[in-house]
C-alpha cells in the first residue's frame, strides 16, 4: 500500500498496473507534528522520578562495590552533564591554576598576603645584637692584660665571666646570653656555693653596674674570692665526675 | 598580677633580687652601711677607702649603696604595711605601683571586674597626704567634665575658670575605657605636660601629679580602646590578676571577721608632697652604667624591627624604662640600675606601647610574649 502510494506520488511517468483502482490524492492539510517544549522536557529528564534506569547489582557484588559503582556512575553522569561542561569545568581549571600558583609562591617563599595587610614598619637596627661568647674568650690573657693596664673594673668583669664559664662548663648553670646574674644564681642548688656566688655577684654588680671606685687592695680581695670560688667549682665538678 | 618575667628569671622574685643587698639596707631606717651620714639629702659618692674603718669593714662598706635609702625604705615599707591592712597579696603589683610613684609616672591598671584594681588605687592614694579626686568615666562624659570649664559671671561680665576634678595630685580615673576617645584625648596635655589649657590660658598642675586609671579588658562590653597616644603616656600598664587560693581564703577570712565591711579609714597617710619630692630627687640621681643604657635602647629599638609588631615603642618608652628601673633599684636598696631591673619592668613598660600585626593577633599572640622574645635576643650587658 505504501509502495502504491509512493508510486502514485511519483507522478504519471509510472504507469499503474492494469485493473488497479487508484485512490485520489490526499487533498487535506499535512498533519502538524507536535513537539514538547525542550526546556520543560529537559527539566523532566533531570527529575529523579523520571530516571527509570537504575544500576543493577551484578550477582556476587558486595554492598560496598554496589555503592562504589553508584558513586562512579553519578560522577560520570555529572561530568557529562551540561552544567559541568558549561560552568564547573572552568571552576575546576581556575582552582587548579590557583593551587599551582600557591605552590610555586610557597616554594619561592614569596608572601603575597602582605600586599593585602598592614605590614610591620621595620626599621633597620643601627647596632649588632650578636652576643659575646664566654666560651671563646681567653680569660687568662685578657685578665693579665687588664691587671697590667690597671683596669681593675674590667678585671673584675673578666673574673666574673670566667666564673660563669666555669659554672657553665661544670653543668651547674645553663649559659644563655640573655640571662641575668640572678637567673644564674637561682639555677645553683641551695648550698654554700650559692651563697658565695651571691656575694661575688653582689661585688661584681657594685663594681660593674655601680661603678664604685676600686682600689688595688679591694681588687685583691675580690680576686681572692674569685679564685676561691673557682677552686670550689672545680672541686665540685671533679667530685661529681 | 601578671608581670611575666623571662624564663631565665623564673624563681627569682623581686624579693629575691633584693637579697644580695639586704645587709646593706636597713629595713626601717638606720644608718647601717651608709657611705656618708648625710648622704640622704644629697648623695655624694665617697671613696670607701677614705673612711677610717678597719680593713674588713672597709670591704663591706665598699660594696654598699653610696646613697642613704633609709628614709625611702622606711616610708615605702610603711606604705606597704598600710595597704596590707586591706589588700591581701598583690605584692608585685604594689612594688610596681611604688616604682611608678617614685618614677613620677602614671599607671594603667587592667583586670577583670572584682580584682581590687580600684581599691588598690584608692588605698595608694590614701597613703599620700595630697589632694585626691576620683572620676568615674562614662560614655557620656565630656572633656569639660574632666578638665573644667569657663563660666560667665554676670556681675563681673567676664568668664571664670572652674577647675575640673583633674586638678588634684592623685587622680583616680575609674573605668577609663568606658569614655569615648574624645574624652580620653582631653587627658593628653595634662598627663604629659602637667598643664591644662583652657580659653588660651594654661594652668599648671601641682606636684605631685599622678593618674591612676583602671580599665576592664577591651573584650568586655561597652568599652572603647584607648588611643595609642594616651597609652604611651602611662608609665606602666599593670595586669591585675586573680589571687591565689591561699590569698582568696585570707580575703574571705578577713571579710568574715570584719562582718563584710572594709574600713578604709584604717589606712593612714604616709607621704606628704615634699616627702615624695625629696624621694624622687633621690631616685633621679641613681647611677646607670653606659652598657645598661645601651641595653635599654636596644630592647626598645628591637620593638621597631620585630616581625610580629606593626608599631614599636617610642623613645618615651626608653625614658620610661630608664626612670622605672632607677626607681625600682632604689626600692631594692641599690643606688645603681642592673639589667635585672630593666628585664623586670620591660613587660609593664612596653606591653601597651607596641601593636601586634593582625596576623600575630590572629595567631593568639600577646605583647608580653613578644617582649619576652625580644629580651631573649639581646645579650645582658656584663
Amino acid at each position: 500500500m505504501v509502495l502504491v502510494l509512493a508510486l502514485g506520488w511519483a507522478g504519471p511517468a509510472l504507469a499503474a498496473p492494469p485493473g488497479a483502482h487508484l485512490l485520489p490524492p490526499d487533498q487535506g492539510l499535512a498533519p502538524r507534528l507536535r513537539r514538547p517544549d525542550a526546556t520543560r522536557l529537559q527539566e523532566l529528564r533531570n527529575q529523579r522520578e523520571f530516571q527509570y534506569e537504575e544500576p543493577r547489582a551484578q550477582p556476587g557484588q558486595s554492598a560496598w562495590e554496589v555503592y562504589k559503582e553508584k558513586v562512579w556512575r553519578a560522577i560520570l553522569r555529572w561530568l557529562s552533564s551540561r552544567s559541568y561542561n558549561h560552568f564547573w569545568r572552568w571552576v575546576f581549571y581556575a582552582l587548579f591554576l590557583v593551587a599551582g600558583v600557591f605552590v610555586v609562591l610557597k616554594l619561592m617563599q614569596i608572601n603575597l598576603t602582605a600586599v593585602f595587610s598592614r605590614t610591620p614598619r621595620r626599621v633597620a637596627l643601627a647596632y649588632d645584637t650578636a652576643s659575646e661568647n664566654i666560651h671563646e674568650v681567653d680569660f687568662a690573657t685578657r685578665l693579665a692584660e687588664a691587671e697590667a693596664a690597671g683596669n681593675l673594673r674590667l678585671a673584675v668583669r673578666l673574673g666574673y665571666l670566667r666564673l660563669l664559664k666555669a659554672l657553665s662548663d661544670g653543668g651547674l648553670i645553663q649559659w644563655q646570653p640573655d640571662k641575668t646574674n640572678h637567673a644564674y644564681l637561682a639555677e645553683l642548688p641551695p648550698s654554700g656555693l650559692r651563697e658565695e656566688f651571691r656575694e661575688i655577684t653582689r661585688q661584681f654588680e657594685f663594681v660593674w653596674y655601680g661603678e664604685i671606685a676600686l682600689s688595688g687592695k679591694l681588687y685583691e680581695r675580690v680576686r681572692a674570692d674569685h679564685q676561691a670560688f673557682h677552686g670550689q667549682v672545680a672541686g665540685r665538678v671533679r667530685r661529681a665526675a | 598580677m601578671e608581670n611575666d618575667l623571662p624564663d631565665n628569671a623564673s624563681g627569682s622574685t623581686p624579693t629575691d633580687h633584693s637579697v644580695p643587698y639586704a645587709p646593706a639596707v636597713p629595713a626601717h631606717g638606720g644608718p647601717a652601711n651608709q657611705a656618708s651620714p648625710d648622704a640622704g639629702a644629697s648623695p655624694l659618692p665617697v671613696a670607701p677607702e677614705a673612711l677610717p674603718v678597719a680593713p674588713e669593714a672597709a670591704t663591706e662598706s665598699a660594696f654598699a649603696p653610696r646613697t642613704n635609702f633609709a628614709r625611702l625604705t622606711a616610708q615605702t615599707d610603711a606604705i606597704r604595711q598600710e595597704i596590707g591592712k586591706i589588700i591581701v597579696g598583690q605584692t608585685d603589683l604594689l612594688e610596681l605601683l611604688l616604682t611608678a610613684l617614685l618614677a613620677d609616672g602614671h599607671v594603667l591598671l587592667e583586670g577583670v571586674p572584682g580584682v581590687a584594681k580600684t581599691l588598690m588605687a584608692k588605698l595608694l592614694a590614701r597613703t599620700l597626704a595630697v589632694p585626691f579626686s576620683r572620676i568615674q568615666f562614662t560614655p557620656d562624659l565630656m572633656p569639660s567634665d574632666v578638665l573644667g570649664t569657663s563660666v560667665f559671671r554676670q556681675n563681673k561680665a567676664d568668664f571664670e575658670f572652674r577647675p575640673g576634678p583633674v586638678f588634684a595630685s592623685v587622680v583616680l580615673i575609674d573605668e577609663i575605657n568606658r569614655a569615648p576617645a574624645k574624652t580620653q584625648s582631653a587627658l593628653f596635655e595634662v598627663m604629659e605636660e602637667r598643664t591644662v589649657t583652657q580659653d588660651g590660658t594654661t594652668y599648671p598642675m601641682a606636684e605631685p601629679f599622678l593618674v591612676l586609671a583602671t580599665q576592664n579588658p577591651v573584650e568586655q562590653e561597652g568599652t572603647y580602646r584607648l588611643p595609642e597616644a594616651q597609652l604611651d603616656r602611662f608609665l606602666f600598664k599593670l595586669h591585675v590578676g586573680y589571687p591565689s587560693l591561699a590569698e582568696e581564703i585570707r580575703i574571705l577570712n578577713g571579710h568574715h571577721a570584719g562582718l563584710g565591711s572594709t574600713n578604709l579609714d584604717t589606712v593612714q597617710p604616709i607621704l606628704s608632697a615634699p616627702d615624695l619630692h625629696s624621694l624622687r630627687q633621690q631616685v633621679r640621681q641613681q647611677r646607670v652604667e653606659a652598657n645598661v643604657l645601651e641595653y635599654i635602647a636596644k630592647l626598645v629599638g628591637q620593638t621597631r624591627a620585630h616581625k610580629s609588631l606593626y608599631l614599636g615603642a617610642s623613645p618615651r618608652a626608653s625614658l620610661a624604662l630608664l626612670n622605672g628601673a632607677k626607681a625600682l633599684a632604689a626600692l631594692r636598696g641599690r643606688d645603681f640600675v642592673t639589667p635585672e631591673d630593666v628585664q623586670f619592668l620591660a613587660p609593664s613598660v612596653l606591653r601597651h606601647r607596641i601593636m601586634l600585626t593582625p596576623e600575630r593577633e590572629m595567631e593568639g599572640g600577646t605583647p608580653d610574649e613578644v617582649v619576652k622574645q625580644i629580651m631573649q635576643t639581646i645579650e645582658v650587658p656584663r
